[in-house]
């Protein structure tokens, strides 16, 4: 299926990298014509993959998410730091420094310096 | 008669004071910001905390047994493991029951005790969970909540078989002061119950005039003014709910609401003026209903203080009371017993009672062992000295409810002797 160009291109952006997967993108026949939000949950799209294990072109995340936010990701599922929900990420980073689990002082260093996202990646989404 | 710290010139009786440093700051949530998270933080902190505490204690139980993962368990092979206890119990109240058309196991008639022959305990951590089974590790006695280690080996249906379990045990006890010469008594109460129509004031009136040493003659007195401290566990007041009904309240209805906590205020005046007094919240006082409840004014729960080296903690009965609703014991010590060797005071929190969804922290966990552990709101008084592996010693208390009973307890710190101090109003 051919991308519309009017009102889908700020709904499906498509950016690859270099050697990226690309996916066929099936979407409902019904075209929205307002945009949905940026970080909305897929409507009206068969793709149910969380978006973190896509390492790029999601349909859902904003375009310009980086390394950093790649690595911050990271962190949130990892499973030893426990639940992300309902904490900020650096309220859990602190907490895993609190209870030892050494947590990587780079990401601490990240998320202190305050140019990425503070919540976690399913906040507002579930 | 004595005069080590009571001087009697002029026939003066001094009142003995003991220091005294309050450790509840641990319980307050003023700090804390709800940001919409869910029980799964502070089941999370549990199982951290505790699971750090069990790993360290396991070279001293069972050294050469491969420890594991549920996620990494494998059939037949002898492992430990360590997680979360989940009881799954058919005649718990469910929500999802009251709005299915068919009744199935609940039946219309609550039971106070939600025990079934078919409960079954599951061993739960991040990885995942699995059924426990084996005649070690017994449901009746277990609740949701409990983090323990298990030693055992997985079963061909699944299952985990059970041959030896391990929890936390009593924390370490600073030591006593031992002999510190003079008696002192701390005063416990509970269950006041001020505005029921169970509640004599004739009682409680007696018990203030006897602290304040308005009672008796010159022996009793000296008696009262080895009273250091008073400690009042929860349910002061009965609030008039039938008045409660949605709508605004009149000016005579808030007056008549108001009444218990006036009457209240007034006794406390008469006590507070000589004798530092604790209250705590209890399940029917004016205070939030999810655990840690936060001071009435300045009162804290649970209570934990500390006088010169000496500590102790204590709630208002609802954990006790919810443990009682989910497993079975000889005596409500055996409870009190129980929280104090899982090393945590509200295990069924959050599963069946209310508490605050913490994130970072656990704030239930018992760090050091109390030298005297009470429980407040209950039928009868009863007490015990229990003993830990390492030497620890604790006294456990059982304080009844005041307005039925008219019983309060003495506790002297020199010995952590107890006794009930009665007061009657009837006539043969």
């Amino acid at each position: 299926m051919a991308t519309s160009k009017s009102d889908m291109k700020g709904f499906f952006k498509q950016k690859k990298k270099s050697g990226g997967i690309t996916k066929a993108k099936a979407k409902s026949s019904s075209t929205k014509k307002s945009l949905s939000p940026k970080r909305s949950a897929t409507y009206g799209s068969d793709i149910t993959q969380p978006a973190a294990l896509i390492s790029h072109g999601s349909p859902d995340i904003e375009d310009d998410y980086d390394e950093k936010e790649e690595v911050l990701r990271q962190f949130d599922m990892n499973m030893a730091y426990g639940p992300c929900l309902g904490m900020s990420r650096l309220a859990r980073w602190e907490r895993a420094k609190s209870l030892g689990m050494n947590p990587p002082e780079d990401i601490g260093h990240l998320l202190k310096a305050g140019k990425v996202g503070a919540e976690c990646l399913w906040e507002g989404r579930v | 008669m004595e005069t080590e710290d009571s001087s009697s010139e002029n026939g003066l009786l001094h009142r003995k004071q003991a220091l005294y440093s309050s450790l509840d700051s641990c319980f307050e949530i003023q700090k804390e910001m709800y940001r919409g998270q869910q029980y799964s933080q502070i089941y999370f902190a549990r199982l951290h905390l505790m699971r750090t505490l069990l790993y360290s204690l396991l070279p001293n139980w069972k050294p050469h047994i491969h420890v594991c993962t549920v996620i990494g368990l494998e059939e037949g092979k002898e492992c430990i493991i360590v997680g979360t206890l989940y009881k799954h119990m058919k005649l718990k109240p469910s929500i999802l029951e009251e709005y299915s058309k068919e009744r199935s196991a609940t039946p219309l008639v609550r039971p106070h005790n939600f025990m079934h022959p078919d409960d079954h305990l599951i061993l739960e951590d991040e990885s995942g969970r699995i059924k426990v089974c084996g005649d070690v590790l017994l449901p009746s006695v277990y609740v949701t909540g409990v983090v323990v280690a298990l030693h055992g080996k997985e079963t061909g249906t699944g299952d985990f078989w059970v041959e030896d379990v391990m929890e936390a045990g009593i924390p370490h006890q600073i030591e006593r002061p031992i002999k510190s010469g003079e008696d002192k008594y701390v005063i416990f109460v509970s269950g006041l119950d001020i505005g029921s129509s169970t509640s004599n004031p004739l009682k409680f009136q007696l018990l203030v005039d006897h602290i304040t040493g308005h009672l008796g003659d010159k022996k009793e007195q000296s008696i009262a003014a080895k009273i250091v401290r008073v400690i009042i566990a929860g349910n002061s007041v009965e609030i008039p709910r039938g008045l409660l009904n949605g709508q605004n309240l009149g000016s005579k209805d808030q007056f008549t609401l108001s009444e218990p906590i006036k009457e209240l205020d007034i006794q406390l005046t008469q006590i507070a003026a000589g004798i530092p007094v604790d209250i705590m919240p209890g399940p029917n006082d004016p205070a939030n209903f999810s655990l840690p409840q936060q001071p009435l004014h300045r009162c804290l729960f649970p209570s934990s203080s500390a006088y010169n080296t000496f500590s102790l903690l204590g709630t208002s009965g609802q954990n006790i009371d919810d443990l009682e609703k989910y497993s079975d014991a000889n005596d409500k010590l055996e409870f009190l017993e129980r929280t104090l060797r899982w090393r945590h005071v509200a295990p069924t929190a959050p599963n069946t009672l209310g508490c605050y969804p913490f994130t970072d922290r656990d704030p239930f966990f018992v760090e050091t062992c109390p030298h005297v552990y009470f429980v407040g709101n209950q039928e009868k008084y009863e007490t015990r000295l229990i003993k830990g592996a390492e030497g620890q010693i604790v006294r456990l208390i059982c304080i009844p409810r005041f307005s039925e009973t008219g019983v309060a307890v003495v506790l002297n710190l020199r010995n952590l002797e107890c006794h009930a101090l009665s007061f009657g109003t009837e006539f043969g």
